[in-house]
């Protein structure tokens, strides 16, 4: 954040709020929303429920929410403050400086950060503070987690709740206990914001299910605490965000447009340079350009424009740019040539095109190994989850001009 | 400026794309905006402006193309774009289009086809904005005006329009267990009651962004060689506000049309003709459609018995089937 920015963001230091524990809970636009609200809604009457104060709120500028864009939440708990202090303290803030717990609610989001109201890719645990808990959802071990972190100079906290990422849905919510799971997990790495008594009470209480306790006390058991070290971490590849102040603007509000420019090739293509949005992705397409049929259609399907044409006939990915959606490889007409993969396991946004044209057939070995066998089906419904189809082998790869 | 007659030759020849290897490779409308994975409204936009070319000036009115697309100083616009107030669409595209003639005529620009190109929203369009369409449509300028209609006001996070169709849920229309249905109109026919009320008007059409292939563009092709103002309704799949995995977007747009619930056509001086007829083909029932959206979770078999009874009511007891149904709301006192 910048400092014009970090001027309004109000007092949220140490210092000046000693007795506020900030909880931010990053999760993705629209999908998460529901499931986001549930969790800091449930904080802050569980916090209420053993006597503290608790106050919360989203963050101002991601409203409205987009797809898949990341998202985050603040809930706020006091032990010794009043209703009245706390809020003036905390409400409607556009961020917070530091927090003391950062949940995150999909993995993915460890690859960093473009939130709608800032620029440029900041790291998910931007906010964390010496002896901080940052609390994933994850499959992942914490290991593999934290080489994604930005170097720190402190020691803080990596927990991880081990589950799936729940994509809940909005109008149609898949109510599957993950934000009950999230209350338990809380408890676990942060008792100053709740303990676990109270959130067995808060569950058995709310939805008198012996089951959904069950789960907040599975949740609690079953948490990975690691901790990270100033030696733990990259140190961050992006430049810091900088969001230019109102005098910035050009005489009549305007904002400058993209230079007109077109060539062919990887990145031939004049693109909006200040706002990338590669990170709402949480898979991406990978291209068998060797079984591409060149019918265009992943690029005329594209609703963010990041197919680029080469001379050759193929569409290179700007994955810089992409935003997983999974259009191209809804659309393709040929068999597991678009196939989207899990974002974690890439390091990179090179061109595709660059790295296949280089040695096709050790670019198509690697990304099958990306792949694996299993594919992954989604419902039409967000809520409803996803299908897993098992292949039984990969599609051989084909050299040029072999039919 | 662009005598009638020259206009008529360039309808006639309008430049239609063919095949999906004719379509331009560059972009006007580029990467790096603010929408939601798989938009279908980000396709409205790129595809219209490459069909248009460089030489075309666009205004936008408040709504999520607006919100995505400029905010916080930065924009994936190559060809100049200009905002205006929500109900405003059509007055600005007057202004815009009278202020170019204005400059020709004086000798201050070069005299060359600009195109003028509003788009609204479903209700910065066809619900209250209308007004300033049914002006702008009244004109003798030279513009097209296109309603990118995703049937909610998603921006504002999806509060019901008056073309958010039967029973869906919005914010405005919750579900709940005391009353199931709480959004109980039917959706607005807005491009035939613009097409009926305004004579003049050259060139009416529907259309949805990715499907049939090139339909879309080669309508605003046509749209802009015709002359005079024109109007395009576009039918978009909005992952956010109907609640669906954004890669289905391309296929709910399909079935929207193949189910007969979305009719594709233009209107070009006063002639219907038909670009998908659900007369001819086997119509998919609606509940194909509506079962893959999280806004209809909530339907029971009676309330897509009574949808598919409407979308059958359209094709085979309106006068125009699928466009105008005077016979079927009107009647002449005995």
């Amino acid at each position: 954040m910048t400092q014009s920015l970090a001027k309004h963001a109000g007092p949220h230091s140490r210092k000046e709020a000693k007795d506020i524990h900030r909880v931010e809970i990053n999760y993705r636009g629209i999908f998460q929303k529901r499931l986001g609200y549930n969790i800091s809604h449930d904080i802050v009457y569980a916090a209420h429920s053993e006597g503290k104060t608790a106050f919360s709120n989203g963050r101002y500028s991601d409203d409205p929410q987009r797809n898949g864009i990341p998202c985050a939440n603040f809930a706020f708990v006091s032990k010794s403050l009043g209703e009245e202090e706390l809020e003036a303290i905390a409400s409607a803030k556009m961020d917070v400086d530091e927090a003391d717990l950062v949940l995150v609610l999909d993995d993915t989001l460890a690859k960093g950060l473009e939130p709608w109201g800032h620029y440029g890719i900041r790291p998910i645990n931007q906010k964390v503070v010496e002896g901080s808990t940052i609390l994933f959802v994850s499959r992942r071990k914490p290991e593999e987690l934290k080489k994604l972190l930005e170097k720190k100079p402190f020691k803080y906290n990596l927990a991880v709740l081990p589950g799936d990422r729940s994509f809940a849905g909005l109008w149609y919510y898949r109510d599957d206990n993950s934000d009950i799971r999230f209350l338990g997990a809380v408890a676990r790495v942060a008792p100053q914001v709740l303990d676990i008594e109270t959130v067995v009470k808060y569950v058995r209480n709310k939805y008198k299910d012996e089951k959904r306790v069950e789960a907040a006390k599975e949740a609690f058991d079953s948490v990975v605490i690691n901790e990270v070290t100033p030696d733990d971490g990259m140190v961050w590849p992006y430049e810091k965000p900088v969001l230019p102040a109102w005098q910035d603007f050009d005489e009549g509000i305007v904002v400058k447009s993209v230079k007109r420019g077109f060539k062919m090739g990887p990145r031939g293509q004049n693109r909006n340079p200040d706002f990338k949005r590669g990170t709402s992705k949480t898979q991406r397409p990978v291209v068998r350009f060797d079984t591409c049929i060149k019918c265009t259609l992943c690029w005329y399907d594209c609703p963010d424009e990041c197919f680029d044409p080469t001379p050759d006939g193929l569409f290179d990915v700007n994955y810089e740019y992409c935003t997983g959606c999974g259009r191209c490889a809804q659309v393709c007409p040929v068999n597991d040539c678009i196939v989207m993969v899990d974002e974690l396991k890439f390091d990179n946004t090179k061109s595709p095109w660059e790295q296949y044209t280089k040695n096709p057939e050790q670019y198509v070995r690697v990304m099958e190994e990306k792949k694996g066998l299993t594919r992954e089906v989604p419902s039409p419904v967000t809520g409803m989850g996803e299908q897993f189809i098992e292949l039984k082998s990969s599609v051989p790869f084909k050299a040029k001009g072999v039919k | 400026m662009v005598s009638t007659q020259q206009a008529k030759k360039e309808f006639e020849s309008a430049k239609l794309y063919t095949s999906v290897h004719n379509i331009d490779l560059e972009e006007f409308y580029s990467s790096g905006h603010r929408t939601c994975q798989g938009c279908e409204s980000a396709l409205v936009m790129r595809d219209f402006v490459k069909a248009s070319g460089p030489r075309t000036v666009v205004t936008g009115a408040t709504g999520c193309m607006y919100v995505a697309n400029t905010s916080y100083m930065t924009t994936p616009w190559v060809v100049p774009w200009m905002h205006t107030q929500l109900g405003a669409g059509g007055a600005s595209a007057i202004g815009m289009a009278a202020g170019l003639r204005a400059l020709m005529r004086k000798g201050k620009i070069k005299d060359e086809k600009i195109n003028v190109i509003n788009f609204s929203g479903d209700l910065g369009g066809g619900d209250m904005g209308l007004g300033g369409i049914s002006g702008a449509l009244q004109t003798d300028y030279d513009l097209l005006v296109i309603i990118y209609d995703n049937e909610s006001a998603a921006n504002t996070d999806i509060q019901a329009t008056n073309l958010t169709p039967y029973g869906a849920q919005t914010t405005f229309s919750p579900t709940g267990p005391a009353r199931r249905i709480m959004h109980t109109k039917w959706k607005k026919n807005v491009a035939a009651m613009l097409a009926v009320g305004h004579p003049n008007c050259k060139y009416v059409a529907t259309a949805c962004a990715t499907w049939p292939p090139m339909d879309y563009m080669n309508k605003v092709k046509k749209a802009l060689s015709i002359g005079g103002p024109t109007l395009i309704h576009t039918l978009d799949p909005c992952p956010k506000g109907w609640d669906y995995h954004p890669r289905y977007s391309g296929e709910l747009g399909q079935l929207a049309i193949k189910s007969g619930l979305f009719p594709l056509y233009e209107i070009i001086k006063g002639e219907v003709r038909y670009t998908y007829d659900a007369r001819k083909q086997k119509r998919v029932p609606v509940r194909e459609y509506l079962e893959k959206q999280g806004r209809f979770t909530h339907f029971i078999d009676e309330d897509y018995e009574l949808f598919q009874s409407k979308v059958d009511e359209m094709w085979n007891d309106w006068e125009i089937p699928g466009v105008a149904p005077l016979r079927g709301i009107l009647k002449l006192s005995q």
